[in-house]
């Protein structure tokens, strides 16, 4: 094929992505929409000040010392104080709050007589992550009150203040987060979430330009204009795409790390890499989908629902160790997978290129599938069949 | 007064008539019964698959023991003995439990530091690090609680150790004047799948009924540009609200047994919570897949195209799980997203139905969700009526330009 021929194919493509907006609407306004919404939604990185509420049956100076150092609790955020446990419940159906502090009546006189009354706190775990904040801030305290009684016995015991502090906690275990010390959310979800998104538009895009041919019978031209060449037709249709997505994948990186600053421990220039193979591991996924299944339904429906499925099985935030197995390899076969692995080995942990280099591979091998079935292609472009 | 009988009547008819003819699009069209019924019928199962182990357990973690005597061993032996922690070896230094960590091999790293037995024994405090992968939350978080546990218990065996040392016997010494006691609501074992596949499931009920509606509007879009802007298979003379209450119907019908299945088996086959009362949450369903069926309706306008569905829709899934608050709370949104969210059907169906799902509240307690889904109806009716109402005037126009 010569490059005049080529050069026609491209332009060619370029007139067709032109003419529908639809392209330009999935190949750029999503994908950099979609980044926005997750660094808007998620920009404080935790959602924290759970709204919360306090049930005080005592009214004693210990309770209200306890209920005081509780609106002092980071995570959390008492926004209520209740007169009983049913309605506490009440405000938990309603969803006004995602969790109570129980503060039994004779709190402080059984404290101190030794009668070991027993304060409790329910957080509302069906939703996970305020639910989980609610839990952490109620332990923190609970801890807290009972430890400054046990300090107080102590040292009214005759043992220093120094050696009290000690007896109370004679171990810590320091909690070190490597890359992430904050334990920001955003961190995991929007790299993770906006390459996923990239991922899918990529396969839709990919999937539907190549069938439009066949949908309106002029995939016999598409591939006479290639002197019958699948490979140099379908790269003739997919590179102006590859070049938009390269554009579009490399501002979305600059955005998070140069402009919302998240954590770049290693190198642009393996980060940059890792997203210019991704976007041709992305397309010779779908490619592979749409040679193997030349029909548009059904090669648009197999790649919504992995691409879907992607954000689940990828183990964004539910690790692949603890799937079922069959599951599990399920997680190996999409190209997000293998980015989000990336990103963490060099962005967030900043570790040598060395310990990542398998998963360049396997994004390389993604990019080099495709050729073993573009044959099925070619014979479905020479006789285009549509099924609706 | 006759006519106005006449009128009702006849209006009663397109709409059964519209109806009729929906459903047999639905029935011949395989794309949309794939939407329409395989989707909602196997995902819910895929999902609940892919999250049902649960919990996050037996993460290796290597352990580098700068101490080397029976304190820092039993120390080890307790993080072995918690379920999250499984040992993953000893390393002779940070520098190759380092490697190990890079490796994969191991998620985090335990240092106990040269003097830890010695400062036990002195009665000083001392601290062990740990060091965490962070490459996930939920791992981060299983270790938190476990080391947590083990701070505890360790703390208070060697109190009890030193009290019997220097011969103090205190009331207070052995446990905490105060017990605690955590209980958790809806979600009591805390699972992953138990807490994210009853949002999810309403999730599946919307947007594979919105891929249905916008995969069939494509459909018919097409078949009016071949016809210079006349749907041959649109029921001639229908009323646009007629068609548009009719096509809801229609959607809202099929979705019915499927509401059943998703809301009542699943959870139920799972294990999943399921306290409600299925009078309450099928009540509390009802508009909201009626406000869907309008919602799927309305974006019709913008779909040209059979497969265009694909593009415009699928994407949204991820938009939606966000605003629907089930990762990430709505009580930390902003107002913009607040407000968008209140805007979406699914929004307030998966906030009532996990409600009464795993909270075991009421229809009564979630009156604010059922009132938004109502209203969303008759805002979306009236959208996707005026849209209808305009291809109605175009399919005028071009019959007009043929006398």
């Amino acid at each position: 094929m010569a490059l005049t021929q080529f050069k026609r194919l491209l332009i060619r493509s370029v007139r067709q992505l032109c003419e529908r907006k639809a392209y330009l609407f999935c190949m750029i306004v999503v994908p950099v929409g979609m980044a926005f919404f997750f660094l808007s939604l998620l920009g404080e990185g935790l959602p924290l000040d759970v709204p919360t509420a306090v049930v005080d049956l005592d009214n004693s100076t210990l309770s209200r010392n306890i209920t005081r150092n509780l609106s002092t609790v980071e995570t959390i955020d008492i926004s209520m104080k209740l007169s009983s446990f049913d309605e506490a419940m009440q405000k938990v159906r309603g969803g006004e709050i995602f969790g109570f502090f129980y503060i039994p009546a004779d709190l402080q006189k059984d404290a101190l007589a030794g009668n070991t009354p027993t304060i409790s706190y329910y957080s509302n775990m069906t939703y996970f992550v305020p639910g989980t904040l609610a839990y952490k801030g109620f332990k923190t305290m609970a801890v807290t009150a009972s430890g400054a009684i046990v300090q107080g016995k102590l040292v009214d015991a005759g043992i220093g203040q120094s050696t009290a502090d000690v007896l109370l906690q004679p171990v810590v275990i320091d909690i070190n987060g490597i890359g992430n010390p904050w334990m920001n959310y955003s961190y995991y979800l929007t790299p993770s979430f906006v390459s996923g998104v990239l991922e899918l538009m990529i396969f839709l895009v990919t999937i539907f330009s190549i069938c439009m041919e066949m949908k309106s019978g002029t995939s016999p031209e598409w591939l006479r204009m290639s002197n019958g060449s699948i490979v140099g037709a379908v790269m003739g249709k997919l590179l102006p795409q590859t070049i938009v997505f390269w554009i579009v994948g490399l501002f979305l990186n600059v955005l998070l790390f140069k402009f919302y600053h998240f954590p770049m421990n290693g190198s642009w220039l393996w980060m940059s890499v890792a997203m210019i193979i991704y976007v041709m591991a992305c397309q010779g996924f779908a490619l592979l989908v749409v040679s193997v299944v030349p029909n548009m339904r059904l090669a648009l429906s197999i790649c919504s629902l992995t691409g879907i499925l992607a954000f689940s099985v990828a183990a964004f935030s539910y690790p692949v160790q603890s799937m079922y197995g069959a599951v599990g390899i399920f997680s190996y076969i999409l190209p997000v997978r293998y980015y989000f692995l990336i990103y963490i080995d060099q962005a967030l942990n900043g570790l040598d290129v060395y310990y990542s280099r398998y998963y360049f591979v396997a994004l390389l091998v993604f990019v080099a599938l495709p050729f073993v079935a573009l044959r099925n292609l070619r014979r479905h472009a020479l006789n285009p069949v549509y099924i609706p | 007064m006759n006519s106005l009988t006449r009128n009702i009547g006849n209006w009663f008819s397109y709409a059964a008539k519209v109806w009729r003819r929906e459903f047999y699009l639905v029935t011949h069209d395989a794309g949309a019964l794939i939407f329409f019924v395989l989707l909602p019928l196997f995902y819910p199962v895929v999902y609940t698959v892919i999250y049902n182990p649960e919990v996050v357990r037996d993460l290796p973690v290597a352990v580098v023991d700068n101490s080397r005597t029976a304190e820092s061993r039993e120390l080890v032996r307790m993080l072995d003995a918690t379920p999250a922690i499984k040992l993953g070896g000893y390393a002779a230094d940070m520098e190759e439990a380092r490697t190990r960590m890079a490796e994969k091999d191991v998620f985090g790293v335990v240092e106990i530091p040269e003097d830890y037995a010695r400062k036990i024994g002195r009665g000083e405090q001392v601290v062990v690090n740990f060091y965490s992968d962070m490459s996930l939350l939920l791992r981060y978080r299983s270790f938190v609680s476990a080391l947590t546990d083990v701070q505890l218990a360790t703390g208070a065996q060697i109190r009890q150790e030193l009290m019997n040392q220097t011969g103090l016997s205190l009331a207070a010494s052995s446990g905490s004047p105060i017990n605690n006691e955590a209980y958790f609501l809806g979600d009591t074992e805390q699972g992953f799948a138990s807490f994210i596949i009853p949002g999810i499931v309403v999730l599946i009920l919307q947007q594979s009924m919105l891929l249905g509606i916008t995969l069939l509007g494509g459909t018919a879009s097409e078949r009016r540009r071949k016809n210079r802007g006349v749907d041959p298979m649109a029921i001639p003379g229908a009323p646009a609200s007629a068609t548009v209450i009719g096509k809801a119907m229609c959607y809202t019908v099929i979705y019915l047994p499927l509401a059943i299945y998703i809301l009542h088996f699943i959870p139920e086959w799972f294990n999943l919570p399921h306290e409600g009362s299925a009078v309450d949450y099928l009540l509390f369903i009802f508009p909201m897949l009626l406000a869907s069926s309008f919602l799927g309706l309305t974006l019709c306008r913008f779909v040209k195209e059979r497969e265009m569905a694909f593009l415009l829709i699928v994407f949204t899934s991820v938009l939606l799980l966000f605003l629907s608050g089930l990762t990430w709370p709505r009580y930390a949104m902003s107002d913009l997203w607040h407000w968008v969210g209140d805007c979406i059907p699914v929004v307030w169906g998966v906030e009532g139905f996990i409600r009464i799902n795993s909270n075991g509240a009421s229809l009564a307690e979630n009156a604010t969700a059922f009132y938004w889904l109502w209203g969303l109806s008759a805002v979306y009716f009236v959208l996707a009526w005026i849209y209808f109402r305009s291809l109605k005037r175009k399919a005028r126009g071009v019959g007009n330009l043929n006398q």
